[in-house]
């Protein structure tokens, strides 16, 4: 059934939530609520967003604690109402901001099966039509006829989930929720999820796991500070994301200053290029990428070049130096050197990294320069870890 | 402005949801207690006692005129019920959103089913308890009218409108300002005293006479006795207070709907 409407369209939406720290505060925001002014004292959880989600499409949304994730499912899910712009939804919708928020303590599982039906929209007759698969695939055991204060946190999720997989909802809202359960049962989850988005359902799925991001959804969108940052193919976004954790925590630990540049021996220049010659930062994955540097030798003796490759984040890749293999550099001229090194058919993931480039004594017995040079590498990979390793999948 | 769409929203859905909100509403109460309904009894029968016992035996307080053979037991306990279930139901609906912030924060529905809930439950379990008390009255000895029963059931309707319609109010008020609830608890006990519960509104001194006018529990408790007690019928100022109660109700509701949108920020 094609349906050009989208399911969900965000315009503008912004929200503010009131600062209400003096009694005065809270006067003012009663005021301003009952008289539907805008005066209170208030602070941005959400700036300007807007999103459109199609049916059938599957979007992440990712960002730091604190980006304003949580605020924009609630405003979707109806729970928050939004302070500026509009939100249109046009189709059923299930919302699990957090499993298992319905159940009351006391209840057995069997009972808050049905307070979380009436909650989610079912009538008397549908749930109890459901209670059997939902006791299934909850899967238990007889706990269900226990009180749920009882039950451990893995067992609520449980159930939570459970009762949102009967509900079949154009629209599932789901917050962090695949974070807990056992193994087995997040699983059991995605393989849901998985069969509910080929099936044509609608996700919004709010993950800190890149992983998740990556095989449930085909686009992302990534708020930062309560803005959009970012909106675009899940891939290129969680890519990005995670570049910018690299470098964020990068940022942190080099703050200490690089030694002040003395001696004579120096390096005068390192950049990376293709095998065409042709300067570059961004390589696609298997592309080769070829290293040059240049060195200023005071007694024109041929100095040690070492390089190394780290991830962004400071995680070490690999490096040699020209030592290693009694390589010569190329003398351009009296006291000037030159390196080339290629990387054929790059290993490398998908990531953000640095290229280090140090220069050392025709001994290579003491550092004395060091330049860097960042690169990225582009492409799609479901792959871990840094560098791929030569492997074949035996019969 | 904004706008919300909240799909598959039907009446059906929404009084399903009402009857589970009430039904966990009752299980609260009982959950864990083995006697359950008996201890919802036992409070207010034992208010019931001192207060008979204090005023007829210690004070040696007479039936007023008017109720010929009605003791003075009998006399408190048909206005105490409502009393009670007002009160309570007031106060049971003030907190229910503070009671539901979990629900409130995670879950999309309209919030007066919360208010709604606190107050029905409030009601099922009390008006059993008068059932049961008027019945053994009865059976004592006392002329309840039973006939009247209909009518003293149709003269409850307003009364716990207007219950509906100040609680309503105050749970909205109340989850921006807690000071509300400690202030109601002091109104209510100075209601309780300066309504005709105890007395009969004949006894209210002059200078103090227009306020019985205008409290709408002093006409809600001197009905409830004129009903049960005397045999009244409809009287045409039911309707007045009626359309009152419903302006109260339409008010409070007004109100809660409201700020109910901005709860989840001050929960």
């Amino acid at each position: 059934m094609a349906d050009a409407a989208p399911l969900v369209s965000l315009a503008g939406v912004s929200k503010d939530y009131p600062k209400v720290s003096t009694g005065g505060d809270r006067l003012r925001t009663l005021a301003s609520l009952i008289f539907r002014r805008r005066d209170a004292p208030h602070f941005r959880a959400l700036d300007d967003v807007s999103l459109e989600v199609l049916r059938g499409q599957s979007v992440g949304i990712i960002g730091e604690n604190g980006a304003g994730k949580s605020t924009l499912l609630k405003i979707i899910a109806g729970v928050v109402r939004p302070s500026a712009g509009t939100v249109r939804v046009n189709g059923r919708l299930g919302a699990l901001l957090e499993l298992g928020s319905g159940f009351h303590p006391e209840y057995t599982g069997r009972e808050n099966i049905h307070l979380s039906s009436a909650l989610m929209g079912l009538t008397r007759r549908e749930t109890r039509a459901n209670v059997d698969a939902i006791v299934a695939f909850a899967d238990i055991g007889d706990h269900i006829d226990e009180p749920v204060k009882h039950y451990s946190s893995g067992m609520v999720v449980r159930l939570g989930f459970a009762v949102a997989t009967v509900l079949d909802p154009e629209l599932l809202i789901t917050d962090e929720v695949l974070a807990v359960g056992d193994e087995s049962f997040q699983k059991k989850c995605v393989a849901w999820l998985e069969r509910y988005l080929r099936d044509g359902g609608t996700l919004l799925l709010c993950s800190h796991s890149m992983f998740h991001i990556q095989t449930l959804c085909s686009q992302a969108l990534w708020i930062h500070h309560g803005r959009v940052r970012m909106d675009g193919a899940a891939f290129d976004v969680t890519r990005e994301y995670l570049t910018y954790h690299q470098e964020k925590t990068a940022a942190e630990r080099t703050a200490a200053a690089r030694a002040a540049e003395s001696g004579v021996l120096r390096l005068l220049d390192a950049w990376l290029e293709r095998p065409d010659g042709t300067h570059a930062s961004t390589f696609r994955r298997g592309e080769s990428l070829v290293l040059r540097a240049q060195a200023f030798e005071p007694d024109d003796r041929a100095p040690v070049l070492l390089f190394g490759v780290v991830r962004i984040d400071g995680t070490a890749v690999y490096g040699s130096h020209s030592n290693e293999r009694g390589h010569v550099p190329a003398r351009l001229e009296p006291t000037r050197f030159a390196w080339g090194v290629s990387f054929d058919a790059l290993a490398l993931l998908p990531g953000k990294y640095q290229m280090r480039v140090h220069v050392l004594d025709p001994e290579g017995l003491r550092l004395y320069d060091t330049l860097e040079r960042e690169f990225v590498v582009t492409g799609e990979t479901r792959d871990y870890g840094v560098v791929e390793l030569a492997h074949r999948w035996l019969p | 402005m904004a706008h919300i769409a909240v799909p598959g929203a039907g009446p059906t859905r929404w009084s399903w949801l009402l009857l589970s909100f009430t039904r966990r509403e009752l299980a609260t109460r009982y959950a864990g207690s083995v006697s359950g309904f008996a201890w919802t009894l036992l409070h207010p029968l034992a208010q019931l006692a001192i207060f008979a016992f204090v005023f007829s035996q210690i004070f040696r307080v007479g039936v007023p005129q008017g109720y010929p053979g009605v003791t003075y037991t009998a006399f408190v306990a048909v206005a105490l019920w409502p009393w009670i279930m007002f009160s309570e139901g007031l106060q049971r609906a003030m907190g229910s959103i503070a009671a539901n912030a979990g629900l409130i924060r995670k879950v999309a529905f309209p919030h007066r089913l919360l208010v709604y809930a606190a107050l029905a439950a409030c009601c099922a379990v009390h008006l059993a308890g008068y059932a049961v008390v008027l019945l053994a009255l009865a059976a004592l000895g006392d002329p309840i009218r039973l006939t009247g029963l209909p009518v003293a059931l149709a003269l409850l309707i307003p009364y716990m409108l207007l219950a509906a319609g100040l609680g309503a109010f105050l749970a909205a008020l109340q989850t921006l300002l807690r000071d509300v609830e400690h202030v109601v608890q002091v109104v209510i006990t100075v209601l309780f005293y300066a309504s005709p519960i105890l007395y009969p509104a004949s006894l209210i001194p002059k200078a103090f006479a227009s306020w019985a006018v205008v409290n709408p529990l002093a006409w809600f408790s001197e009905r409830m006795r004129e009903v049960l007690l005397q045999g009244s019928g409809f009287v045409i100022g039911d309707l007045w207070m009626t359309l009152g109660c419903l302006a109260v109700f339409g008010a409070g509701l007004w109100f809660f709907n409201r700020l109910s949108p901005s709860f989840e920020d001050f929960l």
